[in-house]
């Protein structure tokens, strides 16, 4: 019997690519909010503004943008695992116990997170204790990742890694260059945290000014972060500046910007939609950093395509499903008063 | 062999084992328990019970904090684990089943608000509201399962995919719909589980007793409807596997054995603890029960695994990850040329790729305690004829020099004094030791390919006869390659055998 053949993918590369960037910026943005909250609200509590609402608010949202950022997660993650298996499994291997800690550690967050939203029924302060623990947890688990997603970028140096050992013990030597790329995301978090803090609180002026400075700050910073990564990739920089990828940057720096001109002038929802857009355009330039990372050693474009249209069909129907459902939820959530 | 092999000391079966069970435990009363608590809203709601709302508000509490974190991040550790331990499988359920996958992502992302939002919506959303959430929760909560279960069959049961490749024909396979009764069944009696503990802590006495004759009620039924379900899950699975299970297979008919156990001990602690002193149930009486139910699933569910031994994914690909249609290919060239990561030792990266996926030299499915007082000859000619032992090894598609190769790993690393002086025993104590290394792999007494009746009755120069042409007598047999001393003391004990008499 001739066996079926499962080196293929299952729909043209550029919808898998697509759905991908698509679902890892809706990751990022419940990610960033998620960081960049604990880390505005554990800091904040340690200021004269520490009984303002707003940081009991936050705090009550940081459980449920937890549960967004681990279920939006999980989309990315397959369609990274679907395009780069021979990239991302060896990376993983690598680090296998340190892969493997990541589950543990995000669970403990998650609950310190939940203790911080509980507690913050009490005090805004006695529930920033959790977070304070909820946050080397959380800075464990990104700096894995930048390590091990830097690493499924070098298929060389794995090679070279397993053959020093197999026990899943080592991570990505190249310290600097992962680094950079840990300190620009979570600086980029923090910007989207202080971004959401300011429009919570919008209606405190001195409050709003503070966060609005801060998102300024952050966004500066994360930015030369950015850049000094960039400059550390060297060659797939140049690659990356010679074709559309210089546009893809340019537009995303300058939506960056945009979205903090927007955010000074109080015009929050343009801001937002902008920011959003700027966090699609950097997760674009990170695919297209990504195929020059690899040029020559892996094409993403050798796949046998096979696709399977009903099935696509099927989760395109689902996901309206699912998205329709959950307008549903929240207006039915937020419609009704309480009855108690 | 296109990716590395995370060589962690410990036996990756119980850690995947350890991690997917206690998922499935806390997934499945994710379903089960968003039916039990929108069912039992509604009740309470019609009759005005404010004891049972009470009781209902704080089981979705334990509820949201069970499901959405532990049983969802543990869900997300499946992936982790599978993706460094066999990514080679994981790789062809993807490719096969991504969009599967995407639609349980799409309805898990509509669970999971909802879970949050039924959570939140107890004081300030009206009845109806809430409850419409919390049967939206449901739907999207088995479809989950709905979807995922077509995955997980395929594995035991792909069917008509293995000819045609068609990715319905791999989803409905034949185990599918059986399959997710029995999961449908289970979810409802995690439900009653769960819910009993929380019962437990409930005051006053009169709530606390109705509140567990209502759970247990839920445990009994979702029990008693799961065994027809187990029935008909049997009869779908291929009768050539059931029947090499009942007769060569220890390992998923023990599972069974427990699961038979298990089930018993639940329906009874649930009868008396949870119906006839339901007043007096206590929290550990109630912990007792959830774990005999995480005893049942989890014997279920070793049964699930252990009957697709030596495949990962039955009739395609074993469960060290080599692809049945890469035998021609492996058989021509052998393995080494075909790992991709190698480390500098081609002994050891033969193991790995061989044989370590499911062994370790001691510990889980321990090797050197099975081939303690042999000799390198021996294994290798044990590992040239793997799939003949039981039926739950996959064959070893490399050449002979490496199965040698793996043989000299394995023997470099046992204790190299005689199996006398190991065990300390001589005579025909000695000769039953013998046998059960050399002989008992693929001829255990009273087990598949007993040669008792043929053996029994024999003289010395008879046995000496067949131990000196062992090779020839079969395909797989490997030579008597042991040393005089266990020779004659295996004589001996062959002398002792009669026809129809286990040793």
């Amino acid at each position: 019997m001739n066996l079926p053949d499962s080196n293929f993918l299952s729909a043209p590369l550029w919808l898998i690519t697509g759905l991908h960037i698509l679902t890892l910026s809706m990751h990022f943005a419940a990610m960033n909010f998620m960081l960049g909250g604990i880390l505005v609200a554990a800091a904040g509590t340690r200021t004269r503004h520490r009984d303002h609402p707003m940081f009991r608010r936050l705090m009550a949202l940081l459980p449920s943008a937890m549960a967004a950022t681990v279920t939006l997660g999980v989309a990315p993650l397959l369609f990274l695992q679907l395009v780069y298996p021979h990239q991302l499994y060896p990376a993983a291997i690598v680090s296998g116990w340190f892969w493997l800690l990541v589950i543990p550690v995000v669970i403990l967050a998650y609950y310190f997170l939940y203790a911080g939203s509980f507690g913050s029924k009490t005090s805004a302060r006695s529930g920033a204790g959790f977070l304070w623990a909820a946050l080397p947890c959380l800075v464990y688990v990104s700096l894995l990742y930048s390590s091990v997603f830097s690493l499924a970028e070098r298929p060389d140096l794995i090679l070279r890694l397993y053959r020093q050992s197999q026990s899943g013990l080592l991570g990505n030597p190249e310290v600097g260059y992962s680094l950079l790329r840990w300190l620009h995301m979570v600086l980029g978090a923090a910007a989207v945290g202080s971004f959401f803090a300011s429009l919570l609180a919008k209606d405190d002026p001195e409050l709003f000014h503070v966060f609005r400075k801060i998102y300024g700050w952050a966004i500066g910073i994360a930015s030369a972060a950015g850049l000094a990564y960039l400059i550390s990739l060297r060659e797939a920089m140049s690659g990356l500046l010679r074709g559309t990828g210089a546009w893809v940057l340019a537009a995303g720096i300058l939506a960056s910007l945009g979205s903090l001109y927007l955010l000074w002038h109080r015009r929050f929802v343009l801001s937002a939609v902008i920011l959003s857009a700027s966090l699609v355009l950097m997760v674009t330039t990170r695919h297209q950093l990504r195929l020059w990372q690899l040029r020559g050693q892996f094409d993403p474009a050798s796949w046998r395509i096979a696709p399977q249209w009903a099935a696509i069909a099927l989760f395109a129907a689902f996901l309206a499903i699912a998205a329709a459902a959950i307008v549903t939820m929240l207006r039915l959530f937020y419609r009704h008063q309480p009855h108690s | 062999m296109n990716y590395p092999f995370w060589d962690a000391p410990l036996g990756y079966g119980i850690l995947t084992a350890g991690i997917a069970v206690l998922h499935v435990f806390i997934s499945h009363f994710a379903i089960g328990g968003g039916f039990f608590l929108v069912v039992s809203e509604r009740a309470a709601r019609r009759s005005g019970d404010s004891g049972r709302l009470e009781f209902l508000e704080r089981l979705s509490r334990f509820f949201a904090l069970a499901t959405l974190v532990s049983g969802a991040l543990t869900g997300v550790g499946i992936w982790f684990v599978i993706g460094l331990t066999n990514p080679a499988a994981v790789a062809v359920l993807i490719h096969n089943f991504i969009w599967i996958w995407a639609i349980e992502w799409a309805v898990f992302i509509a669970e999971i608000t909802a879970a949050i939002l039924y959570f939140y919506g107890w004081r300030r959303m009206t009845p109806a509201g809430h409850m419409t959430i919390g049967w939206i929760y449901f739907v999207f909560a088995w479809l989950s399962l709905f979807f995922i279960n077509g995955i997980l069959t395929f594995m035991l049961t792909p069917g008509a995919w293995l000819a045609t490749g068609r990715l319905w024909d791999g989803f409905f396979n034949p185990t599918f719909w059986p399959s997710l009764v029995i999961r449908t069944c289970i979810c409802g009696m995690l439900a009653g589980l769960y819910a009993l503990l929380v019962a437990a802590f409930c005051k006053p006495a009169p709530v606390k007793a109705r509140m567990a004759r209502l759970s247990s009620r839920w445990g009994l039924l979702g029990l008693a409807a799961t065994l027809p379900a187990l029935y008909w899950y049997w009869r779908a699975i291929p009768a050539a596997v059931t029947t090499a299970a009942l007769q060569g297979l220890p390992t998923p008919m023990q599972a069974l054995r427990y699961s038979y156990w298990f089930a018993g001990c639940i329906a009874a602690l649930l009868l008396v603890f949870g119906l006839i002193l339901a007043r007096r149930l206590h929290a550990i009486v109630a912990a007792l029960i959830m774990a005999a139910g995480l005893g049942w699933f989890g014997s279920f569910e070793w049964f699930r695994e252990s009957i697709r031994k030596p495949y990962v994914i039955a009739g395609y690909m074993y469960g060290n990850g080599v692809e049945v249609a890469d035998a021609a290919i492996y058989q021509k060239d052998g393995y080494l040329p075909h790992i991709l990561y190698r480390s500098e030792d081609d002994l050891a990266d033969l193991f790995r790729h061989a044989c370590r996926s499911c062994h370790t030299m001691q510990g889980y499915k321990a090797l050197k305690p099975a081939f303690e007082g042999t000799d390198r000859a021996f294994i290798a000619a044990i590992i040239r004829g793997a799939h003949l032992l039981r039926g739950n090894m996959p064959p070893f598609y490399g050449t002979a020099a490496e199965a040698d190769y793996i043989a000299a790993y394995i023997d470099h690393r046992l204790d190299q004094r005689s199996l006398a002086t190991l065990s300390g025993l001589q005579g025909v104590s000695l000769g039953k030791k013998v046998f059960e290394i050399r002989c008992g792999k693929c001829h255990p007494m009273g087990g598949r390919s007993d040669k008792t009746k043929t053996l029994a009755g024999l003289t010395g120069e008879d046995y000496r006869n067949i131990l000196d042409n062992a090779a020839t007598l079969g395909a797989g047999m490997p030579a008597f390659t042991a040393s005089e001393t266990d020779r004659n003391a295996l004589i001996e004990y062959l002398k002792t055998l009669k026809a129809g008499e286990e040793k």
